[in-house]
């Protein structure tokens, strides 16, 4: 098992330095000279050639790609994510900042999720086939094909303007996270109640459950000892898409309630083509994201040692 | 299974017969009849420049749709070629493609379109660029493991040592045994595609105004979200009625080909 979780450690590195060279190469290539956008961000003018020169050796630019490339790397390593091209202050504590508005809204969403979606998908198959099934099944799929920010919008539309009930926009107070917090748990209970759904199916289809009902345990004690074990491991593994899921849901989403997360924190920069900021975004969510996948792959392997050893 | 293949056809048609059911031309402005709500006339009323609802719906659908087919497409073409790769290219070409494709996933792939499509600049070109570059590694996965489960077949040999070149191989025997599969995850990719392209005009860094994309309409509609609300409504409608009707025929397909469909 350790040489696995080692491998899997390994291929994990080897995923972000692939991230963090394709982000050095799509900014290296969009369009606009780079030294001009540090040059107008620092003197808010339009400067002279030399001046431009004088930034671009500098900021390493005319180095050539690779060199350029390991200038911009060795800070990033370091943990340094440089200034913001537009303000000059530091990035980290203002992607700190934006993070601590984003997390509570996605663990509430991920909350209301579970709680929509476990007792609806096992109510569903409490019966396979009626209609409360059928309903389930309709939710989920009509949950999957919203996007998130068209349902944020008819809920700022039904619960703020219609009734006046929840604050849509900003960040003051608490209240002001059950709006973006229910828009996105929505999207994940359809996406979990469909697969906690096929897997209570599935597991229910397997040959040892008339073998256990044969041998006198009960309903109950089947339905807990193992199926619900057998829903549980897809489970694991879906909560990387729900991650997925949220972090896609938290850009749109945090752009129609203006709060100030890491979602509205990414579109603004780019607007403003503030590119330390893009990078620093685009890094710690990758980094975030290849963590809890690799933290899932680790306990999946751990829940079902079947595939303990294979695939590392 | 019919209803639902059928819906989707409804939506294609719907979207090459624009130009024959649009009542009006979804350009042309009428600014005395802003904002206007549903009437005989304009059915589904007028947007805040007096262009009529229905007709940018109609013609809407040929960009989100359009796009959408375009853009999957391009990601099955460039999923199967890198995946036929791997699994035929041999242990080092398959480490590297495995890993470039694991590399892609490392990153919500909605996310990574909008900053590509963003750092690129505000453009359809750059929305088809972003959303294709990430949008190829299911197929690649899958073709992949078609693929190596391929290589040890009878016939897959007997076609090697008889002296077939690769290609025609591929051609023959991958392909063939491949499309179902890769025809249930392009359903799901097409649907993806058109959230993806909605998502990115709603943003202002995918089709840009004043054509009229679903999306689009819907950033144009938001602001006037308090006056209209209805405005808001019709385009969020399409793009859920078309991803679900999509969505259908993709389980459909699922089922009706779970024999010859390997594991997605």
């Amino acid at each position: 098992m350790t040489r696995v979780v080692f491998g899997l450690f390994l291929r994990a590195c080897v995923v972000l330095t692939g991230a963090a060279m394709a982000t050095f190469a799509l900014l290296w290539h969009a369009p606009g000279d780079p030294a001009l956008a540090v040059a107008l961000a620092r003197y808010r003018t339009v400067v002279p050639d030399a001046v431009l020169d004088h930034v671009r050796a500098e900021a390493g630019f005319d180095a050539g790609y690779w060199p350029a490339f390991w200038d911009w790397l060795g800070p990033l390593l370091r943990g340094d994510f440089g200034q913001s091209a537009v303000t000059g202050r530091d990035v980290w504590p203002e992607l700190v900042t934006a993070m601590s508005y984003t997390a509570p809204v996605a663990l509430l969403a991920l909350g209301i999720g579970m709680a929509l979606s476990v007792p609806l998908a096992l109510l569903a198959t409490k019966r396979p086939g009626s209609w409360l099934d059928r309903f389930a099944v309709a939710i989920a799929s009509l949950g999957v094909a919203i996007p998130a920010f068209w349902l944020g919008l008819l809920l700022i539309l039904l619960f703020a303007v219609q009734l006046g009930w929840l604050p849509a926009m900003g960040a003051r107070t608490t209240a002001h996270m059950i709006l973006p917090a229910v828009t996105l748990g929505l999207g994940v209970a359809a996406s979990l109640t469909r697969i906690i759904r096929s897997g209570i199916l599935e597991a229910r289809g397997k040959p040892f459950l008339p073998a256990f009902l044969r041998r006198g345990v009960s309903a109950r004690g089947v339905q807990r000892h193992h199926i619900a074990p057998h829903a549980g491991v897809p489970v694991v593994t879906v909560f990387g898409l729900e991650l997925a899921f949220l972090l896609e849901g938290l850009v749109t989403v945090e752009v129609i309630f203006s709060r100030p997360g890491l979602g509205g924190f990414l579109v603004s920069a780019i607007s403003a083509r503030d590119f330390p900021k893009v990078q620093a975004v685009v890094l710690v969510t990758a980094l975030i994201f290849v963590t809890v996948n690799l933290l899932i792959d680790i306990i999946y392997r751990a829940l079902d040692p079947r595939i303990g050893e294979q695939n590392a | 299974m019919r209803n639902v293949i059928a819906l989707a056809f409804c939506f294609i048609a719907l979207a090459v017969l624009a130009p024959i059911l649009a009542p009006y031309d979804p350009a042309a402005i009428n600014i005395p009849n802003r904002l206007s709500a549903p009437s005989a006339d304009w059915v589904l009323g007028t947007d805040a420049l007096g262009r009529d609802i229905l007709s940018r719906l109609l013609y809407g659908a040929r960009w989100s749709l359009g796009l959408a087919f375009l853009i999957s497409f391009l990601g099955l073409l460039i999923g199967t070629v890198i995946g036929l790769l791997a699994a035929l290219g041999g242990k080092w070409v398959d480490w590297f493609l495995m890993r470039a494709t694991d590399t892609f996933l490392s990153f919500p792939e909605l996310v990574a379109a909008v900053v590509i499509a963003g750092v690129l600049g505000a453009s359809t070109a750059s929305m088809i660029f972003a959303l294709t570059v990430t949008s190829w590694m299911r197929y690649a996965r899958v073709a992949r493991g078609v693929g190596l489960s391929l290589q040890s077949e009878g016939y897959v040999i007997q076609a090697r040592l008889a002296g077939l070149s690769p290609l025609s191989i591929a051609r023959w025997h991958y392909i063939p045994s491949l499309l179902p599969s890769l025809t249930v995850v392009w359903t799901g990719m097409f649907a993806r595609a058109i959230l993806g392209i909605s998502t990115l005009g709603f943003l202002g860094f995918g089709v840009q105004p004043p054509m009229p994309e679903w999306g689009t309409m819907l950033l144009d509609a938001r602001i006037h979200m308090r006056s209209t609300p209805l405005q808001m409504i019709w385009p969020g409608l399409a793009v859920v009625m078309s991803v679900l009707a999509i969505n259908l025929a993709g389980d459909a397909l699922r089922d009706a080909l779970s024999e010859r469909v390997q594991d997605i």
